[in-house]
Order: structure tokens, then C-alpha cells, then sequence
């Protein structure tokens, strides 16, 4: 057995119900600002069912989520659950597309908050250059992106992480003003002909590939379901708290996005979106419709867009050092990576090192065609790989450990018994993987760019572990033995969670008692 | 651009309707969790719920039926497996095999009708007939055997009343039992 590590238990915060939701909101709340004029750009009128579709499908993994992050409350999110479903390597696997989504959502997010920043200042996005073969590269929005990247990044090794207060400040102002735009909209200034127009005119002249890309890209809008699990590790009572918080963010950004397409659709024509200035900043072009309140309502929209997705861009940077530093504790990269800034008591390489990937992101995507879409293209690619990891594993654990409570448990279950337990094999979770798997598949043959780079980026991830694990003597495609029950109980002990502690152990005590059992036959004995 | 123009409809208002209640209805569901439980009280719901085989001493009493009785309800809701037990008490001075027919059928009788009891309320039933030249060290070597979680016995309020002790078998099995035992006794009316 290689050398064990002590599990790390940490402090929770005496996060709220409310603190929890927004913890995941302002990282999954932001992804309309991003998603919508690009859905539009390549769905035309069939943005509203692109939305739908990818909305379904994103509903089945934030259930699965749910469970998984409510029974195992850890940090690490999907590459936590691959581990502990699937094992060390496709946990690595797992963790690599966390790590790109991660850096990608800084780029994506910082570039967009650029973007709706020259909502106020209109000559960065029109400042552009040719470099070499590269014609119209947007020099000013890629330079104001790379800054903004510098700067969070500095922040974040100086250790100023952005105050819970803040987050849920910006998270219901972000609430509010999205329902006020919907249900303002929908009674003021939505036409039914328009959308009726709008939605005829594109299935006269339907491009099925176009409007599958357009639904892969859709799923951009529900990324960041991590945030959950990373919720579920600093909340207090996480069974209870997470299960609600977690369920009411899926179903309200599911909600937000597909009214919005809807308003859209029938508030503005969707050619609009083809400019990629527009692109950039689409809710706010959608809250200028509005009637008496249009214009503040527009520049109110870009500037707390602009506040949104810098957070959002940040908890990029955040995130990335919690799951490399998880993935080092498990032994799937070096524990370089976990060094601590003996001054500042951040973890400055991981810090720097992964928001220069993310500068370099940026450089590259802004030498294409569309920055915006060659980013929101591998994006996708990472989400949807890491979303199909977490259904396999959320199915998987269902059958290999059946033992650990779930405080909530994805719906619609067939029940069987197997060695004494009964185990509930996920009918909405073999659709749900099937329905992921699907994006994952359209991905890989509509984004072009992603097709290549993503699989080559887990190809590199998969070579230096293997290096990394032969260096260190552990077995490459075999897992590390671990003490996993034993964790679990510090886990839940930590979380405060009694009760599922008590049922856990009841549990286990049952499986032991069922195992000697098994030489005791039932019925009448007369000795 | 001072905003756009005022165009109402009513699918327009029924959506966003639709929109503001759903919206208000789950951020009200999710500000109003449960209460949180304490250790104490988790260990002790918990401790109820673990209870998966309860063992019930039968005699063919009608103390012995009630006792029955109640651990099929405490049982009910995890469909706890019944162990209902009757030891024959063999005299030192015969063999531990001699055959006591007289008891056997006696033990047979009052099996039938506990497990009848058991299965009205769809539990399962194992009966088990022990030989032993002590009830409770009988009872306490089922209790190791089958891994049994709970005894439940029921007793007879005349010996109380009598001004007996609860009896030697009841005193050992309380003793050697490691478990936990419940006695019930309903006092005459």
C-alpha cells in the first residue's frame, strides 16, 4: 500500500441556506450572460429548444450532483466522485477536465466581462489588428482579458479572496434584475408573432448540425455544477442544506435560461447576434427592449454583468487550486502543486501556474475566427467530459457502495437485492448518462477545435501521470487502497451530519453481520 | 435607445406569471429546511431503526403472545426478522437429548402461534426450539447464535404480585445478554 495520507478534515463555515445558493449561483448564474448570444448565433430561431434540450440533460447531471455531493460532502467535486466511483485513473481523467474547464472559465468569463465592459467603452471591442495571417485579431479586447487575468491572478495570490457578502450582494442583484428583464419583458414588450416568425422561418430552412452545435453549446449555460460540491465541503449540515440549495439552483437557472430564450426570440431578431460585439453583451442588448426603463435597464444589465462574470472569472482561478490540491492529496499529481506561499499562505504556483494557461488560452483563441466560440468550444468539451464521468460514477457507486446514506437520492429507481442490501439502480441516471454522453459525441464531431485540443490536453494530463506514478512506484491504471469508510465517518463527523453518520454505521454493521450470517440457515432448528 | 415599445399579450403575462411563482415557490421551499438533530437524539432514532432481529422468549402465554405482539411493532417499519424462541428446560439429572415429548409438542404449539402473530403483520418469523438446562442461558445462547439485537419479554404480573423477583431466567438474561431487553408487563387488571 503506498504511503497513506491522513485525511484532511477541514473547518467548515457556518455557511447559510442562502449563502450555499449563491456560492452556486454566482458561478452558474453567469453562464446565461455568456451562452446566450452565441446559442443564437448558431440556433437562429431554435434557440428556446436548444436551451430546452441541453437544459434536460442538465437537469438529470445537477440531480446526480446533488446526490453525490450530499452523501460524499468533500471538495473536489467531479474528480472526487470518479475517484471514489471509478478509481485513480479516470479520477486523473476526471480531474484534467476540471483543471482546463477551470482555466477556461477564467478566460471565457474574463473575456466576456471585457465584452460587456465595451458596452461603456465601445473602443476595445472595435480595436483590432492583423498579425501575420491572422486578419481581425481583437488586440484590444485580448490585451484588456489578459490584464484582467493578471490582476486576478495577483489577487489571488495576496490572498483576497472576494467576500461571501459580496458574492451574494452581486448574486441577488444578478436575481433581481434578471426577473425584473423576464417578467418586465414577457408583459411589455414580448410578441408571440415574432417568436412565432422567428421559430417558422429557421425550421423552414433547418440545419441540423448548426442547431446541434448550437445545443452543445447551450450546455455552457449550466456549467459549474462544482460549485456544489464545493459548497456541500464548507456547509454546515450538508445533507439537508445541499440537497435544497443545490436542486432549486439547477431548476432556477434552468428556468432563467429558458425564459430568456424565450424573451429573446420574441423581443429581438436573432440576426442581431451575428455581430460578435452583440454576442458579448446579449442580455443587455435584450434589456434595451424594454419599454420606459430600456436604456438604464441595459447599462444596469452590462454593469452587473460585468461584476458577475469577474467573479465568476475568479472563482475560476479559486477553484482550480482546490481541485489540483485535492488531486494531489490522492496521488494523481505531484504534491508540488500543494505548496503553500510561506508569506502570503496561498497556493501561488498552482495560482500562477494555471491562470498562465488560461492568459495562453486567450492569446490562442484570439488568433481564430471568434475568440468567443473557439472558448466556449472547449468549454464545452470539458464539461461534458467531466459531466459523463460523474453519471458513470454516480451509477457505479450505486452498485459498489451502497452502504454510504444519501440523504437525497436521484428519483425513479428500480430496487434489487444484492449481497444482503438492497441497491436502487438509477433509471434517470442511465438516461441522464445517455443523454451526456450524447453532448459529449456532439461535441467531439461538431466542435472542431475541441475534437483536437481537448482530447490532447487529457492525452497530456494521462502522460504525465503515468510518469508521475511510475516515478512514485504506485500502479498506473490500478488504484491506491484506501481507507475510505474511515473517512467517510470523519467526513460526516465533521459535517455535523449525526444522523447520517449513526445510518452509516448501521449500514456497515449490517453488511459485517450479513457476511457472518451467510454460514446461519433460517427455520426450525431443533438441537 | 430610451427603450422599447409597449406591446401586451396575454400568453405573455401568463408566462411570466409562470416565471415570478415558480421562481418564489422554490427560493421559499429552500429558505425552510428541517431542524438540525442532535447526536444524542440521531443515535437514539437511529438505534431504533437498527433493530433487525429481535428475539421473543414464547411460552404459549398469553404474556408471551403480547410480547410478540410488540416486537412486530417495533419492527414493523425496518421489517425486522422475528426470533421466537422456546427453550426446553432439561433436568440435569436426564441427558441434554432425551426426548421430552410432552414439551416438545407444547414448544411446537406455541411456536405455531407466535409465527402465526409474526405473519400477520409480514414479518418474517424464524422459530427456534432450544435445549438447555437454564431458560435464560438458552435464551442468551440464541441471542449469540442468530446476532440478535433486542429481547423482548413478556412477563407474568401474578409473580410480581406474588412478591417474587422477576425470576432467575429474566435476571440472566439481563445479565449476560449484551443487548437490549425489554420487558413488558401489563398489570392486572
Amino acid at each position: 500500500m503506498a504511503e497513506e495520507r491522513t485525511a484532511v478534515v477541514e473547518l467548515r463555515r457556518d455557511v447559510t441556506v442562502w449563502g450555499s445558493y449563491m456560492w452556486g449561483f454566482a458561478d452558474v448564474g453567469a453562464d446565461t450572460f455568456v451562452a446566450l448570444g452565441l446559442v443564437f448565433a448558431f440556433s437562429e430561431g431554435a434557440a428556446p429548444l436548444a436551451f430546452l434540450l441541453a437544459g434536460t440533460v442538465y437537469i438529470l447531471v445537477g440531480l446526480a450532483y446533488t446526490e453525490l455531493a450530499s452523501a460524499y460532502p468533500v471538495a473536489g467535486g467531479g474528480q472526487y466522485f470518479a475517484l471514489r466511483g471509478l478509481g485513480d485513473f479516470w479520477s486523473l481523467v476526471a480531474g484534467s477536465a476540471l483543471v482546463l474547464d477551470y482555466t477556461l472559465c477564467t478566460a471565457l468569463f474574463a473575456y466576456f466581462a471585457v465584452t460587456y465592459f465595451s458596452h461603456f467603452v465601445p473602443a476595445l471591442a472595435e480595436a483590432t489588428l492583423a498579425i501575420g495571417p491572422f486578419e481581425h485579431v481583437r488586440v484590444g479586447l485580448a490585451l484588456a482579458t489578459l490584464l484582467l487575468i493578471a490582476f486576478l491572478t495577483w489577487l489571488n495570490v495576496r490572498g483576497m479572496r472576494q467576500a461571501s457578502l459580496l458574492n451574494e450582494l452581486i448574486g441577488v442583484l444578478i436575481i433581481l434584475m434578471e426577473s425584473l428583464i423576464i417578467s418586465m419583458g414577457l408583459i411589455f414588450a414580448w410578441k408571440p408573432e415574432l417568436l412565432m416568425a422567428q421559430w417558422t422561418e429557421t425550421f423552414a430552412n433547418f440545419h441540423p448540425r448548426q442547431f446541434l452545435y448550437g445545443a452543445s453549446l447551450a450546455i455552457i449555460s449550466f456549467v459549474g455544477l462544482e460549485s456544489i460540491s464545493q459548497a456541500a465541503q464548507e456547509t454546515r449540515r450538508p445533507a439537508t442544506i445541499v440537497p435544497r440549495t443545490s436542486i432549486v439552483l439547477v431548476f432556477t437557472v434552468f428556468l432563467f435560461a429558458v425564459s430568456l430564450s424565450v424573451l429573446t426570440l420574441g423581443t429581438v431578431r436573432w440576426e442581431v447576434f451575428l455581430d460578435e460585439r452583440n454576442i458579448g453583451r446579449s442580455v443587455a442588448i435584450v434589456a434595451g427592449h424594454l419599454p420606459w426603463i430600456g436604456r438604464v435597464a441595459e447599462d444596469v444589465t452590462a454593469a452587473l454583468a460585468v461584476l458577475v462574470l469577474m467573479l465568476s472569472s475568479n472563482s475560476g482561478v479559486m477553484s482550480v487550486s482546490r481541485v489540483a490540491f485535492s488531486m494531489s492529496r490522492y496521488d494523481s499529481i505531484s504534491s508540488w502543486f500543494e505548496h503553500v506561499h510561506p508569506r502570503y499562505r496561498t497556493p501561488a504556483r498552482t495560482i500562477v501556474i494555471f491562470s498562465a494557461i488560461a492568459a495562453l488560452q486567450v492569446v490562442l483563441a484570439s488568433l481564430t475566427e471568434s475568440a468567443i466560440d473557439t472558448l466556449a468550444n472547449m468549454y464545452a468539451f470539458g464539461a461534458t467530459l467531466g459531466y459523463t464521468l460523474v453519471m458513470v460514477s454516480l451509477i457505479r457507486l450505486r452498485f459498489t457502495d451502497p452502504y454510504t446514506p444519501r440523504p437525497y437520492r436521484v428519483p425513479f429507481n428500480i430496487p434489487i437485492r444484492r449481497e444482503g442490501t438492497i441497491i436502487h439502480v438509477p433509471i434517470l441516471g442511465i438516461i441522464g448518462l445517455a443523454g451526456i454522453t450524447a453532448v459529449l459525441v456532439i461535441v467531439l464531431f461538431t466542435h472542431e477545435i475541441a475534437a483536437v485540443a481537448g482530447p490532447a490536453w487529457v492525452l497530456l494530463s494521462s502522460l504525465y501521470y503515468a510518469w508521475y506514478r511510475w516515478r512514485r512506484g504506485l500502479p498506473i491504471f490500478r488504484s491506491v487502497p484506501r481507507h475510505w469508510e474511515k473517512e467517510q465517518m470523519e467526513v460526516l463527523e465533521a459535517a455535523e451530519e449525526y444522523d447520517l453518520l449513526e445510518q452509516y454505521r448501521i449500514a456497515l454493521a449490517e453488511r459485517d453481520r450479513w457476511r457472518r450470517r451467510l454460514n446461519h440457515e433460517a427455520g426450525t432448528i431443533v438441537e | 435607445m430610451s427603450g422599447g415599445e409597449v406591446h401586451i399579450s396575454v400568453v405573455g403575462v401568463v408566462l411570466a406569471a409562470i416565471f415570478l411563482a415558480s421562481l418564489g415557490g422554490m427560493l421559499w421551499w429552500m429558505l425552510h429546511p428541517p431542524a438540525p438533530i442532535g447526536p444524542a437524539v440521531a443515535r437514539a432514532y437511529r438505534g431504533v431503526s437498527a433493530l433487525k432481529r429481535i428475539l421473543v422468549p414464547v411460552k404459549g402465554t398469553g404474556y408471551s403472545d403480547r410480547a410478540v405482539e410488540l416486537a412486530c411493532r417495533l419492527g414493523q417499519e425496518q421489517q425486522a426478522e422475528l426470533i421466537l424462541t422456546y427453550v426446553i428446560e432439561v433436568p440435569l439429572s436426564l441427558p441434554l437429548n432425551t426426548p421430552l415429548d410432552q414439551e416438545e409438542r407444547r414448544a411446537r404449539e406455541a411456536l405455531e402461534r407466535a409465527v402465526e402473530l409474526v405473519k400477520l403483520h409480514n414479518l418474517k418469523p424464524i422459530p427456534v426450539v432450544r435445549r438447555d438446562r437454564d431458560v435464560g442461558r438458552g435464551i442468551v445462547s440464541v441471542v449469540a447464535d442468530y446476532d440478535v439485537d433486542l429481547v423482548v419479554i413478556g412477563l407474568n404480573p401474578r409473580r410480581i404480585a406474588a412478591g417474587d423477583s422477576i425470576g432467575r431466567g429474566i435476571e440472566t438474561i439481563l445479565r449476560r445478554a449484551g443487548v437490549e431487553v425489554i420487558i413488558d408487563m401489563v398489570p392486572e387488571e
